[in-house]
């Protein structure tokens, strides 16, 4: 019999996904084995070596530390504002607003990096230097370790929460406007149809959001990389610029791949947990 | 009926707070950027910053001189290429996700979302060996075919949600006048489809056109994209900052057009379906 | 999906093929900094060939290419590129912070000392300063030609000084901190909050770590990393010489830090040498030192009339050892064990480091600083500077130990380390003791493994 047409279908994202994604991550799993230091001409297999040193290093758990509280507070402040946006703009057409406050989303981040960290920059900085210090708050956004992680985080807000914003109005003003006409005849005010209607509506596009989101979040590197360098010190070294200075700067090939490979299995349990949650049911429902 | 309208006030109010603030938040470092691409190197830095000057349009002379105009082609024949990739790959994937059931396909389904979970930094280097080994290293089909492991399953994912949600009636009255599954797809499905297309289209573009890492260290000097460029640049001797500035507002240029030419088609693309 | 396939490799092939073969050689290269570097061969975008360049690709059939990134990750480049020995470039930026140690020892270069004779007409060895060289030879070895390069000292507003009262500048970092007090304390009594008394670089990896370095020296006397102030993996493994960054390392990096966190800017801690030289340059910042190369970077394109009537020159301090603070390093340029065309790449960096390239490097950039004594004595610098600064200078290279810090396999790592611990005590997220107490597990650790002591 011949395959199936699905077979077909899947065969050429399955192959190009497997190129480009399986063949490295096995090549990582690969890495992680080996005790591989630029430095020495000797490589060979160490075992759990790089997962145990790493896991006893106080880097690391910093390092997680920093990306946690950056993941929380940049994906709640986006959450809300994108939502909000979403709210504002879900009715009212206002073509031209939209457009523009969808414009952070063409500025690569790493543009977006180099423009809030002159901006917040405490010597030379419009924000920094001068506004900052006009409203009596006398702190350098950039060098005082805890500014420095909101400063990266207004960034990351500002350069990401477009796209949050897209993918919310959209499910919103796929929401059919019965639903909130009987609402009304029902008697329930705005917040009553916000918390019974709008959010559980919500649910399937808050997990593509929330997912894409922290996805990103671990990925960021340029942006936090050329406003702090990760710094002050380590305050805001997310697990991203830990891993890179591990690989490219200490030359640690070896624990740099262990970090990967730690990572990638958070990555997987938070999916498999939100996946669970928001999407499962809904696949099984339309079976 | 009272009731709404007592809250419509306050409502209204809000949102046109609310409103004002996002709108000076985001527009504040656009407009701050595009003066300092007009200002001279000196200007750029003072504190605060002047508001009125005579504009200078040295740093977009620049742009034009020095050859920087081929990394703006880079960038768009990436993003393009990968754009195309994703679509020919993802739209018959989706399709046939969107029509299978039960384990089989919810496995699949989470695995392609799973793939993006894989941290960048550390598929660098297999990246790196891989498109040695095929001979593509600093050549653009490697950077559009390395973006892939960021838009494809993207793609495949919010195009496959939008065709669950459509009638499955369609598909059978096609197969019942005899057309093929590829057929099907290509003459039924796909131009019903055109707006969602389209979005994804613009969502695949703008992470392609945006992305550093990949994009990096995958290029030398035949291939080098626009965010590649602006980091160098950032490394000279002379740190000219509205040289940068001027190339950052015209990176927005080529990604506002393709933004435009879809806007619409965005968010009516998303909200058809794909996101419920 | 066959069509596709065949579609794919079709446009991969149409993208991929290398422009047609010639009978030229090409000699690739990384590098940073375009329109610095070079740019009398590449001009000043870095993109277009002058004359220069051509008549030497006519006169030796070397075609030379150049790809400028910026400077930290141009050296990620070098490094994917020599682990995974491609062979893409075959001439590699260096630097003698790091580079030319750690791939020397992973043997990714090739040695250059039986290549010297071979390019003379381009490179005479014998006619440059020979600390510089010195600065790139590990184990015993030449594995890379020094491009601009420099040493210490400092770049300070002579106008400022004298509003204070102090006529001279101070000749040790005691009477240096001294002087930077009553600066600090006359500037706060006249109301002037975005002048600063100094400028250095606090920024987390190896940024600050040269003039780190530089510090340590000077206040311990000798490159105060190891035991014994070992500085070579034969010396560490002889005397099973054990980390002090607890020890005497200390009392250098406290002054840098403290000096750092009283005098400099308040986001000196994330501070990298561009911010250096922007806030020297835009009349914010009294002192720029050890790395004085910054000061003339802001003087280059400064428009502050102040900053440009009122800059001096002055001889690195000499620290409490009475040896001056080091900031001596080279822009240096190897060739990889990989090219294909090991000659054709020497000549080719013997060109782009030899006399001739240099003084194109005095008369585009025209910093007081050169390779090679006949230039710093030259018409086109002796016009521009004065005759004692052009002294001091060579002085700084006379009186400069090119070997300050450890010159080990490990020591990029090394750098990386020092400056974040650098960077966490500025910003006081840790004390200086602990900042060090961390930075000396970790590489007692790293030496272990490396397998130092056993």
């Amino acid at each position: 019999m011949a395959l199936s047409w699905r077979f077909w279908f899947l065969a050429p994202m399955v192959m190009a996904l497997a190129t480009v994604v399986l063949f490295p991550t096995v090549y990582l799993f690969w890495m992680s084995t080996q005790h591989w230091l630029v430095t020495d001409p000797q490589r060979f297999f160490v075992g759990t070596d790089n997962f145990q040193r790493l896991l006893a290093g106080a880097d690391f758990w910093q390092a997680l530390r920093v990306t946690a509280a950056y993941l929380v507070l940049s994906t709640v402040i986006m959450l809300g504002l994108g939502l909000g946006m979403a709210l504002t703009f879900a009715r009212a057409g206002r073509g031209w607003m939209r457009a523009i406050v969808v414009m952070p989303l063409v500025i690569p981040p790493v543009v977006a990096g180099f423009t809030w960290r002159f901006l917040l920059n405490g010597e030379i900085g419009f924000l920094g230097a001068w506004l900052l210090p006009a409203i009596g708050l006398e702190l350098n956004p950039l060098a005082e370790p805890r500014a420095a992680l909101v400063s990266v985080v207004i960034a990351d807000v500002w350069s990401r929460t477009p796209f949050m914003f897209l993918i919310l109005l959209a499910a919103l003003q796929s929401i059919p406007r019965d639903f909130y006409e009987a609402a009304r005849m029902d008697g329930a005010n705005p917040f009553h149809e916000f918390f019974f209607i709008t959010l559980p509506l919500l649910k399937g596009a808050l997990f593509v959001a929330i997912l894409f989101r922290i996805v990103d979040a671990i990925n960021t590197f340029e942006l936090i990389y050329v406003m702090t360098r990760g710094g002050p010190g380590r305050a805001t070294q997310i697990l991203s610029i830990f891993g890179w200075r591990t690989a490219f700067q200490e030359l640690d090939f070896g624990q740099a791949a262990a970090l990967g490979v730690v990572l990638l299995f958070i990555c997987l349990a938070g999916a498999m947990l939100l996946f669970r949650r928001f999407v499962q049911r809904d696949l099984e429902a339309g079976a | 009926m009272s009731a709404p309208r007592r809250y419509g006030r306050w409502l209204a109010l809000i949102r046109a707070g609310f409103l004002g603030v996002v709108f000076v938040f985001v527009v504040f470092p656009l407009v701050w950027l595009a003066l300092a691409s007009l200002k001279t190197r000196a200007a750029a830095l003072e504190v605060p910053p002047a508001l009125v000057f005579t504009p200078s349009f040295e740093a977009y002379e620049k742009i034009f001189a020095s050859g920087l105009v081929g990394a703006f082609a880079n960038s768009l024949t990436i993003a393009l290429t990968n754009v195309a990739l994703s679509l020919a790959i993802g739209l018959p994937a989706a399709y046939a996700l969107a029509r299978m059931r039960g384990a089989v396909q919810q496995n699949l389904s989470f695995w392609v979302l799973s793939i993006r979970l894989a941290p960048l930094f550390s598929i660098i280097l297999p990246l790196y060996v891989l498109f040695k080994a095929l001979g593509l290293l600093d050549t653009r089909i490697a950077v559009a075919m390395a973006h892939l492991t960021l838009t494809l399953p993207l793609a495949v994912w919010l195009l496959m949600t939008y065709f669950r949600a459509m009638p499955v009636d369609l598909d059978e009255a096609a197969m019942l006048d005899g057309a093929k599954r590829w057929q099907t797809l290509l003459l039924v499905i796909v131009p019903i489809s055109r707006p969602m297309i389209a979005s994804v289209a613009v969502i695949v573009f703008i992470f392609s056109w945006n992305e550093f890492l990949l994009a990096f260290f995958l290029t030398a000097r035949d291939a080098q994209t626009v965010p590649v460029v602006v980091a160098g640049l950032a490394g000279t001797m002379s740190f000219d900052w509205p040289l940068i500035a001027a190339i950052s507002i015209g990176s927005m240029v080529p990604a506002l057009i393709f933004v435009g030419f879809a806007q619409r088609h965005i968010v009516e693309g998303l909200a058809s379906g794909a996101v419920k | 999906m066959k069509a596709s396939t065949r579609l794919l490799t079709a446009a991969a092939f149409a993208i991929a093929l290398p422009t047609a073969a010639s009978a030229q050689t090409e000699i690739n290269i990384v590098a940073f900094a375009p329109g610095f570097a070079w740019a009398d061969m590449f001009g000043p975008s870095g993109t277009d060939k002058t004359d220069k360049l051509r008549a030497f690709e006519e006169a030796t059939g070397i075609t030379v290419n150049i790809e400028f990134a910026d400077e930290e990750t141009a050296r990620q480049k070098v490094l994917l590129d020599l682990v995974n020995q491609t062979g893409t470039y075959d001439l590699v930026m260096l630097g003698s912070d790091g580079a030319v140690q750690t791939f020397s020892y992973a043997g990714y270069l090739e040695p250059l000392d039986d290549l010297l004779s071979t390019a003379t007409e381009y490179f005479d060895p014998e006619a440059v300063y020979p600390q510089f060289l010195e600065a790139n030879r590990v184990d015993g070895k030449l594995w890379a030609l020094p491009y601009y390069s420099f040493g210490a000292g400092v770049i300070y507003r002579k106008d400022i000084f004298e509003r204070y009262g102090i006529a001279e500048f101070p000749e040790t970092t005691e009477a240096l901190a001294g002087a930077l007090d009553t600066i600090k304390a006359g500037l706060e009594k006249d109301g002037i909050t975005d002048v600063y008394p100094l400028t250095m670089r606090g920024a987390p990896g190896e940024e600050p770590s040269l003039d780190l370095s530089g510090f340590v020296y000077a206040y311990a006397g000798y490159p105060a990393w190891f035991e014994g102030g070992a500085t070579t993996p034969e010396e560490i493994r002889a005397n099973d010489a054990r980390p002090i960054f607890t020890g005497e390392f200390r009392e250098g990096f406290e002054a840098f830090v403290e000096w750092s966190r009283e005098y400099g800017p308040p986001g000196i801690a994330t501070h990298t040498w561009v911010d250096m030289m922007n806030l020297y340059g835009a009349g914010q910042a009294v002192v720029l030192m050890p790395s004085a190369i910054n000061g003339f970077a802001a003087l280059g394109g400064t428009e502050n009339t102040d900053v440009a009537e009122h800059t001096a020159f002055a001889p690195s301090p000499a620290g409490p050892s009475g040896l001056p603070v080091q900031s001596f390093w080279t822009f240096s340029v190897g060739v990889s064990a990989f090219s294909d065309n090991k000659e054709a790449a020497y000549k080719t960096l013997a060109f782009l480091t030899g006399e001739q390239a240099m003084q194109g490097f005095a008369e585009t950039i025209g910093w007081p600083y050169s390779t090679f004594p006949a230039i710093t004595r030259g018409e086109v610098l002796g016009e521009k500077w004065p005759a004692e600064m052009l002294d001091q200078i060579e002085a700084s290279y006379e009186q400069a130990d090119p070997h300050y810090f450890p010159y080990i396999p490990e020591l990029n790592a090394f750098m990386e380390r020092i400056g974040t611990a650098a960077s966490e005590a500025i910003s006081g997220s840790k004390t200086v003791d602990e900042a060090l107490a961390e930075l000396q597990a970790w590489a007692e650790e790293r030496m272990e493994r490396a397998g130092y002591y056993e």
